[in-house]
């Protein structure tokens, strides 16, 4: 007999004595909360869409607005601003169709495949956003050299170009690592499990 | 409506909770882990519960619910309900009528299936509750053929861990 066939024989006869679980402490698990990835994914999701939208609060948009209009830019600002809002829209939508297709009852690479497409609409959301951010910055910079170019010597120019490309490179470089950090920390068992998974699929 | 629901719910569950009870033991090392992931099973399973139309065994339904959890959505948490006899629960069977060869035999086995990646788990443990070759690749979305040889690795790696 195959070793396997031997312990296959003893999986059989797998004892049913184990703990069991009454119906009472069942019920009681049911009804607890999941700590499930993709309960984290829809909540740090959400939080990204409040957090990246909620820059209102924060700063004085009266005052933005008078300086994008001394610099020409209110309706380059208007417009971009309407397109924006369309594209998170689209987001946000796509962002809960793909959440709500998840389900526990597909097959497990199914299930991998969609729970990683959900994380990629959050991903591509950030980058929409850190792209849209990149775009305003240049257009500023490029706007205030412009308004300011007769008082300012090539010297400044230069200063004021090297000094945007700096913060601009920090706080992607800080969002980037931030995003590496918390999914990686996130997903590194189902990323692993569906390499494994599409490996097998790709084998012939 | 939904309390007969939930009445078939924690009665089918609880008939086959062994099956939920063998996963948590073959993914987890330790109870407290174990009873963790058995929480996640259970919130899963009810969650998706009326989905199940009872046109499948519904013990063939929570073989992959249950598998799904285990691999893709459980992360341990700290906020979990605390057992009142979590320590009376021992890995080792006690039943008297066991015989203690196979006791052993089991626990070398469970042991060995520890040391198997999560996919490789989960066929070996297919494999032993004798399912059918279309049922596995159907549970793992892969092709029956791709199950076939992927299953013959697995098996291979666990003979190689379990021979002496």
């Amino acid at each position: 007999m195959d070793l396997l066939d031997n312990y296959k024989k003893v999986w059989n006869n797998h004892p049913k004595d184990t703990r069991k679980f009454s119906l009472e402490e069942i019920y009681e698990l049911a009804h607890s909360k999941s700590s499930s990835i993709v309960k984290w994914i829809f909540i740090i999701g959400l939080i990204e869409f409040v957090v990246l939208n909620s820059s209102y609060f924060f700063i004085d948009m009266s005052e933005a607005f008078s300086l994008y209009e001394k610099m020409g830019l209110i309706n380059f600002i208007y417009y971009t601003q309407i397109i924006f809002y369309i594209i998170v829209f689209y987001f946000l939508i796509k962002f809960y169709k793909n959440y709500k297709k998840i389900s526990t009852t597909d097959s497990i690479s199914t299930l991998m495949i969609k729970i990683i497409k959900t994380r990629k609409t959050v991903r591509n959301y950030v980058l929409f956003n850190l792209s849209y951010f990149i775009l305003i910055m240049i257009v500023i910079t490029i706007a205030s050299i412009n308004t300011n170019f007769d008082n300012l010597s090539n010297k400044e120019i230069l200063i004021v170009t090297i000094i945007t490309i700096l913060v601009t490179v920090l706080i992607l470089g800080i969002m980037w690592l931030f995003y590496q950090l918390l999914y990686g920390i996130l997903l590194r068992k189902l990323n692993t499990n569906y390499k494994k998974l599409a490996d097998l699929n790709s084998e012939k | 409506m939904e309390k007969t629901i939930e009445k078939e719910f924690l009665s089918d569950f609880e008939k086959n909770q062994n099956i939920v009870h063998k996963i948590c033991r073959i993914f987890t090392t330790n109870q407290n882990d174990h009873n963790d992931l058995f929480q996640e099973i259970t919130i899963q399973v009810w969650k998706s519960y009326s989905k199940y139309r009872g046109d499948a065994k519904f013990s063939t339904w929570m073989y992959r619910v249950a598998l799904n959890t285990a691999i893709s959505l459980y992360r341990k948490s700290t906020k979990r309900i605390k057992y009142q006899n979590i320590d009376d629960f021992a890995y080792k069977i006690k039943a008297t009528d066991y015989d203690q060869t196979e006791e052993f035999q089991l626990e070398a086995l469970y042991k060995a299936m520890h040391q198997l990646n999560d996919i490789d788990k989960a066929l070996i443990y297919l494999y032993l509750e004798n399912k059918p070759y279309e049922e596995i690749s159907e549970t793992l979305g892969i092709s029956s053929i791709n199950a076939r040889v992927r299953m013959n690795r697995a098996k291979e790696k666990l003979k190689k861990i379990l021979s002496p």
